[in-house]
């Protein structure tokens, strides 16, 4: 089955200069963990994640602990994500990962699987999001 | 791909009921209504194109605004039905519309509409930005249905005159001073929705001379093509090549649920125009279309063969030139 059949086609997204308060908003309200940033061509650019924002808002010396159990409580991590907040999702955003429409579901599967990633954006042959692929969509088709 | 804009989507809600109390006045006595059947679906002008045009094979992409709950809800019955959604998401709750379909009187059902959530100015900016972007990968644009609380009445002459700028065909379905505020821009084609009010701008469209006097003004504005109803089974074309009749041969009795009817009708014109089809040929295929979704339960009808069955009972009748 190919990338085209199984994707959702909702292109919700954000642009680099998307301050990161309206992305975590727009996380909350679509009830998704990813958002695909996309240039003013509506071409993928980079992807911002739940976890990426966390991990931006935790100290450095969390890389070497592991766990925020380490941490004495959560005002630091509130602190620097209300620092965070008015800065542009262009600062935090990582190289996308995609996959386009004619991919094979292995391949797709091979990606979520390895990568450990929840979704993945899904291009056309000119670099537009045209939809996304979750690991779920997978598995339910899967099962069927 | 077409484009449909929805500003202020629903969730649809039907109930199918075996009668309603001649009056909710009486005093003491609760009333209780029992629903024979009820369904859900996702609504709004735009939507149900899109709905529509995703059903036959036609890409579509629909944008407005979401809200809450009944958003999401929304969202996953577009994304199951293959349309693909770029929406705004705002604070509140997206709204519900209730139609209550008395059997025998389906031609007449009691429907409840909610305003809809306000929409703020940052989100406006944000949906613009998503439609200018949009404008880059269409070929015509669907501007649909009512405004919701916040945004101004001219915001479909203005989403008209970017997507002219843009060099993409904009649909207006849309009724009151929304729709006469479009108009100003010239879009391609007009479907003015007159189910509150029998007037498009100013100008009564109660009888037929004043259908036909409302119609030739809105071409004298710069629009291409408007298709005015007349009455419940019976449209008028407007064109600069002439006037037609469009006249669907079908007893009201036949018909079980008119919500979307008029939808269907404007998907149905769309779908025929990326076709190649004539402007005439595509309204009388989006006829046919509406015939066949007010004679199902369902809003709209879905099946390609059933409704090139009903254009055989839709009539077009030249008036003036054609």
């Amino acid at each position: 089955m190919k990338a085209r059949e199984l994707m959702r086609r909702d292109i919700t997204s954000v642009e680099p200069d998307t301050p990161v308060y309206a992305a975590i908003y727009i996380m909350e309200q679509a009830g998704l963990s990813t958002l695909p940033v996309l240039d003013e061509e509506g071409r993928l650019v980079g992807i911002i994640t739940e976890h990426d924002l966390i991990h931006a808002a935790l100290p450095e010396y969390f890389e070497m602990l592991q766990s925020i159990s380490f941490l004495p409580n959560l005002n630091q991590l509130r602190d620097r994500l209300r620092e965070m907040a008015p800065k542009p999702v262009g600062e935090f955003m990582v190289e996308p990962l995609f996959v386009r429409e004619d991919d094979e579901d292995l391949h797709i599967a091979d990606l979520l699987i390895k990568r450990r990633i929840k979704q993945i954006p899904v291009v056309d042959g000119e670099g537009h999001l045209v939809g996304v692929i979750r690991r779920i969509d997978i598995l339910s088709r899967l099962v069927r | 791909m077409i484009l449909t804009v929805t500003l202020n989507p629903t969730l649809d809600k039907f109930y199918w009921v075996d009668r309603l109390p001649l009056s909710l006045e009486r005093s003491q006595d609760e009333i209780l209504i029992r629903a024979r059947r009820s369904s859900t679906a996702a609504g709004g002008k735009g939507i149900n194109v899109s709905i529509f045009l995703s059903c036959m094979g036609v890409e579509t992409v629909a944008m407005g605004f979401l809200a809450g709950h009944i958003g999401q809800i929304i969202l996953r019955d577009l994304l199951e039905q293959g349309v693909t959604a770029n929406f705004v998401w705002i604070e509140g709750e997206s709204r519900t519309n209730v139609t209550i379909i008395e059997r025998g009187k389906e031609y007449h059902p009691v429907k409840i509409h909610e305003e809809g959530p306000r929409v703020p100015f940052h989100a406006q900016e944000e949906f613009l930005k998503k439609y200018r972007r949009m404008l880059r990968r269409v070929e015509y644009v669907v501007l649909a249905g009512a405004i919701p609380p916040g945004m101004p009445v001219g915001i479909y002459r203005d989403l008209t005159a970017e997507a002219k700028r843009a060099g993409v065909k904009v649909v207006v379905h849309a009724g009151g001073m929304p729709l006469w505020e479009a108009i100003q821009a010239a879009p391609f084609f007009v479907k003015p929705d007159v189910r509150e009010e029998l007037v498009v701008g100013e100008m009564p469209v109660r009888t037929e001379e004043e259908i036909i006097m409302a119609g030739k003004k809105v071409l004298e504005m710069g629009v291409e093509a408007c298709l005015i109803s007349h009455h419940v089974t019976g449209d008028i074309l407007f064109t600069p090549e002439g006037i037609w009749d469009l006249e669907a041969r079908v007893p009201l009795t036949a018909f079980k649920n008119l919500v979307g009817a008029d939808d269907a009708l404007v998907g149905g014109v769309l779908y025929r125009l990326v076709q190649g089809d004539s402007l005439l040929e595509a309204v009388r295929f989006g006829m046919a279309a509406a015939v066949a979704s007010a004679e199902v339960e369902p809003k709209l009808c879905l099946s390609r063969a059933v409704i090139e069955n009903e254009m055989r009972r839709v009539e077009v009748i030249p008036k003036e030139g054609g």
